[in-house]
């Protein structure tokens, strides 16, 4: 019987819209995390997997030992795609000429991932070929050709064996992005490795297994991987690189996951305020109920019933409207980007339906558990059970949700934190000046006839209520400004990196007598290039004095020297500059003033890794010759420029004495790159590096992210509405009693419509005001801890927060009540 | 326990109700005493704030009481929790309300049902459109408390009073919201379906015309009982 009541009074609710706002919330907030997450997750998946070619797999584990068999028969008992390389530098042999150079022996399956372009002749066009060269023959870079004067077809010697030259190396999908390494690059057959008799005790030579297979494959043998991994075996995915790629595949979703937890947020914040209205506006038929005879467990099971009903439809709708949404932005996605985004898998659906059922229970708890309780004599005394309907308990409870939801979401307590506690001060600072200021503004003197008058009357009037309401305004405020502004930022951060004429391609290895012939060249063949950075090898041999360790052999059984002092390990490239480069900041200390004995400026996480301090002593050695500098600055580099950076940097009086080589980065439109040939071919000991694709494929992603963060921001924009929309109709039936009222008494239509539009616009004007502070502080402390980006203050928005939140809280408050205004009195009297 | 007469439908003894407030515990009512034969129609008067509505709250088993007993059709409602009290209001009490207090979601005939369908009545439906009909509202069955008029809304709280043929019927100011033509027509309507079904009435008025029309008038003051006797002989007197 009880079901059948629900029933009716959940059809009637349902048909009166009195369930149509938090149906709405919860549907909004099942949409933004099934949206975002599938088009976090297809976006994710697509740029992993473009980025993936980057290393030509899903996964690489590389060592300088060979893998025992079994790593290839558990990768093929986990259904995992396997393709061996081996690294080693050698001579190679043409005739009299001799060059050395990295040669690359792989087997059939590579690339697993990307693709390989080859030329047929130097002058040629590139095309892809599926896999490298057969046994006997050998693909080999430009300026390998130039520098052993020979050309396609020709034959070379590397090591015993003899190889026939078959085609140029256009491009490998996992050539390295760093500019020092070489770009003589050799490809051959693995199984041609035995002929060359390079591999002898003592080789350098290095191992690397390609790894392709479905995600969860490749955990699954991960796993199995894991504990057998040895201490000279790294294994790592295209994430772990520091490339500019990674940087922007991680920052992509972070701004993707934050978002959505800001709509989160503000639906959140919608369900509770309407969840609350509906429960307030239960309060007479329960006590009606109860008096008729209906038991607490009938009422509570008749609203649970509706409870569940309107979540199990919201779920619904929100769920299916999400799938409509991230397929059409993924579509247009793949349109833009002429490629097709892989499909979504079912976590976001699963994310989607708990975040809708925590959200409607959570929020929706303690009103429901009020209206429970309110008791039957309120039938008799109207006002009984109003005391219940602010409680600090379902504050507690909404706020503790909205922190989980956080966490849960963004899986990072220091945003979440951040976020979540900037929100709560904004709350009870407004609530205390909202109190303050509208007690203040009974001074203002203004007649008691004018349309501001009543509207602040209106504002004192209702103070606790407004109180509210501001809160719920300047939070959806602060987070659509929030969100706006970090878009923006990120976007032309990313853009200033990668400006239209960023350099594609790098010149490295220019000898002293060389580098004004380079420029001329350039010059005349109108390329655009940066500075030529001098680049000098060296080592850093001691700190303070103090040695600091050698790196060791593992092959020879070398032990570390465990007393001596961490050093770098490895020779470094050195450079020496008068001015700091443009995209280095100097955090600590002061650039070079001219210290005499000389001064470096170290990069600040290698100063951290080092415990190297401002005023500490480096000695660094240099072919056989040893010096010492003193640190006087310390850099923040920022890695993901393709500019040439480097860790340490010394004044011009020590290192320019040193034979230095330089390189320079070059903007050249494909066109000309033909044109290089020719400097390559004179000058054979400068290398080419070009990394137009990296670029193409940055460019690419920031597309992606912006159009999806385009998305992400009409979402944010509706739940930020929808929280005014159930703030306002919250407050309907109160309006309604005024607005009868003042019509009695006389009012004229334009007084009582001026004060409810007045009303709206110094909320709107408030809220935007200090949600414009709030959001400030916010971003300078998200974007330093969470995007590594310098934070600055946003002027804009302490004039747009206002302006938006004036126009936005009054034109949709004004709006929703203008229906109301336009009934006439006897239709509002009925409708009470 | 004390031992309920079998003659009356109410019976209260003693009884008290006290509130806490900031200022420390206040007593509404005190010492009221009197019994309600079945049938009978009792008005209870007296100023605002006399304690009246407590009065009838506490009658209903809306509210729970401090001290001294009640009996309502036999049972002992000062030793009911809330449930039970629920349990005894669907059995046995009708409520017509000053402000109608009708379930604005539900139309006309679904407001009737609603007693007794809570009750579990299966002839719920057939019950409310003869009380309507009875109330002359069988042409409104489907529409909203909103769309009838102040009257209407009033005859339509008749109606579900009656439903499940209630043995007593509690009114507050039933005829206190309606102009006096159809403040009267409520009045006879009440009256006239109190006499035909032998339900016991007990009404909280102000109007002196309506109480004189009751068998019985309760005169409370300042939350004492001073006064009860016949309905005619009330404000002669």
């Amino acid at each position: 019987m009880w079901a059948k009541l629900a029933l009716k009074l959940f059809r009637q609710e349902l048909k009166r819209g009195e369930l149509t706002i938090i149906t709405l919330a919860i549907a909004l907030a099942v949409m933004t995390v099934m949206t975002l997450s599938s088009i976090t997750d297809r976006i994710g998946l697509s740029i992993e997997q473009k980025s993936n070619e980057f290393i030509a797999a899903d996964r690489v584990l590389s060592s300088n030992h060979p893998f025992d068999d079994e790593i290839y028969t558990q990768a093929e008992a986990f259904n995992v795609t396997t393709s061996k390389i081996i690294y080693f530098d050698s001579m190679l042999f043409a005739g009299d000429e001799m060059q050395i150079a990295s040669i690359k022996a792989s087997d059939s399956l590579y690339p697993l991932k990307g693709d390989l372009k080859v030329r047929d002749t130097l002058e040629g066009d590139s095309y892809i070929v599926s896999q490298g060269p057969s046994a006997g023959n050998v693909w080999m870079s430009d300026t390998v050709f130039y520098s052993l004067n020979i050309d396609v077809g020709d034959s070379i010697e590397i090591g015993a064996a003899k190889f026939v030259v078959e085609k140029v190396l256009a491009e490998e999908p996992d050539a390295p992005f760093s500019v020092f390494s070489s770009s003589r690059r050799v490809l051959i057959n693995i199984d041609d490795i035995p002929r060359t008799e390079v591999i002898q005790p003592g080789s350098r030579i290095y191992y690397r297994t390609l790894f392709a297979g479905d995600e969860k494959a490749i955990t699954d043998y991960y796993a199995w991987l894991k504990p057998n991994l040895k201490d000279n075996q790294n294994w790592y995915g295209v994430k772990d690189r520091q490339s500019p790629v990674a940087e922007s595949v991680n920052r992509a979703e972070r701004f993707l996951l934050l978002a959505g937890l800001l709509g989160i947020m503000l639906a959140a914040v919608a369900i509770a305020v309407s969840a609350k209205r509906y429960c307030e506006r239960q309060y007479d038929p329960v006590a009606m109920m109860k008096t008729l005879g209906g038991s607490r467990i009938t009422v509570r099971k008749i609203y649970l019933l509706h409870l569940s009903l309107v979540t199990i439809f919201a779920v619904s709708v929100g769920l299916f409207v999400g799938f409509v949404l991230q397929g059409v932005a993924v579509d247009q996605l793949a349109k833009t980007m002429g490629n097709t985004l892989p499909s979504a898998s079912l976590k976001p659906m699963l994310i989607a339906v708990f975040t809708g059922v925590i959200c409607a229970v959570m929020f929706s708890l303690k009103p429901l558990l009020d209206l429970f309780d309110i008791p039957p004599l309120r039938v008799l005394r109207r006002n009984l059970g109003d005391t219940l309907a602010v409680s600090k308990i379902h504050l507690g409870l909404s706020a503790l949700t909205v922190y989980l939801l956080m966490l849960a979401y963004s899986q990072n307590i220091v945003v979440s934190t951040i976020l979540f506690v900037s929100s709560a001060v904004l709350a009870g600072v407004l609530f205390g000046c909202s109190r303050l200021l509208l007690s203040g503004s009974r001074k203002l003197g203004l007649k008691p006839s004018s349309s501001w008058s009543l509207a602040i009357a209106s504002l004192q009037k209702r103070a606790n209520a407004n109180s509210v309401q501001l809160i719920s305004f300047a939070l959806a405020i602060k987070l659509m400004l929030f969100l706006f502004v970090l878009k923006n930022d990120l976007i032309s951060d990313w853009q200033s990196q990668l400006p239209v004429n960023a350099p594609n391609a790098f010149l490295v290895n220019i000898t002293q007598s060389e580098r004004a012939i380079v420029s001329d060249y350039l010059t005349a063949n109108s390329i655009t290039t940066t500075d030529f950075y001098p680049v000098v090898r060296g080592r850093v041999n001691g700190i303070n004095g103090e040695k600091v360790a050698r790196s060791v052999s593992a092959q020879d059984n070398e032990k570390k020297d465990e007393e001596a002092r961490s050093g770098v390990g490895r020779e470094l490239n050195l450079t020496w500059i008068a001015e700091p480069p443009k995209h280095n900041e100097v955090t600590q200390g002061e650039w070079f003033s001219g210290v005499e004995g000389g001064e470096t400026s170290i990069e600040e996480s290698m100063a951290e890794r080092l415990d190297i301090k401002l005023g500490d002593t480096l000695d660094f050695l240099i072919g056989s010759e040893t010096f010492s500098v003193t640190v006087t600055s310390m850099r923040k580099v920022n890695w993901s420029t393709l500019q040439p950076n480097f860790f340490i940097i010394l004044s011009p009086d020590v290192l320019s004495s040193f034979p230095a080589t330089y390189i320079s980065a070059i903007n050249v439109p494909g066109e000309s790159k033909r044109a290089l040939q020719g400097l390559l071919r004179d000058h054979p000991s400068i290398s080419i590096i070009d990394v137009d694709t990296l670029i193409k494929q940055i460019r690419s992603t920031i597309e992606q992210v912006s159009m999806a963060i385009g998305f992400v921001l009409v979402i944010v924009l509706l739940c930020g509405a929808l929280v005014l929309i159930s703030q306002v109709q919250a407050s309907l039936q109160e309006r309604m009693q005024e607005v009868v009222i003042l019509r009695t008494l006389g009012a004229r239509g334009r007084l009582i419509k001026n004060a409810i539009l007045y009303e709206f616009f110094l909320l709107g004007v408030f809220a935007g005001t200090v949600a414009a502070v709030f959001s400030d502080v916010a971003l300078l402390i998200v974007q330093y801890n969470m995007f590594e980006q310098i934070g600055n203050l946003h002027p804009m928005i302490w004039l747009v927060g206002p302006l938006a939140g004036a126009l936005f809280v009054a034109i949709l408050g004004y709006s929703m009540i203008a229906k109301t205004l336009n009934k006439n009195t006897q239709g509002l009297v009925r409708a009470l | 326990m004390t031992k309920l007469s079998q003659m009356n439908v109410i019976q209260v003894k003693d009884l008290t109700k006290k509130v806490k407030t900031l200022e420390g515990e206040l007593t509404i009512l005190s010492g009221i005493n009197f019994n309600v034969k079945p049938g009978e129609s009792v008005a209870v008067v007296g100023a605002s704030g006399s304690g009246k509505s407590t009065l009838l709250g506490l009658l209903a088993g809306l509210d729970s009481i401090s001290e001294g007993h009640i009996f309502l059709d036999n049972e002992p409602l000062h030793e009911f929790d809330e449930e039970a009290r629920a349990a005894l209001r669907a059995k046995s009490i009708g409520f017509v309300f000053q402000s109608f207090m009708l379930v604005q979601s539900l139309t006309a005939l679904e407001n009737v049902m609603l007693p007794a369908e809570l009750a579990g009545h299966t002839d719920a439906e057939q019950q409310a459109k003869s009380l309507l009909e009875k109330v002359g509202l069988n042409h409104r069955l489907d529409h909203y408390p909103s769309q009838l008029s102040g009257g209407e809304q009033q005859r339509v709280a008749i109606a579900r009073a009656f439903v499940g043929k209630p043995k007593i019927l509690f009114a507050d100011e039933p005829s206190a919201n309606l102009d006096s033509k159809n403040g009267r027509l409520i009045e006879e309507l009440l009256f006239e379906l109190n006499q035909e079904s032998g339900t016991t009435l007990v009404l909280v008025t102000h109007d002196e015309q309506l109480a004189a029309k009751c068998q019985r008038i309760l005169h409370i003051d300042a939350g004492q009982q001073i006064d009860d006797r016949a309905g005619e002989s009330f404000y002669v007197g």
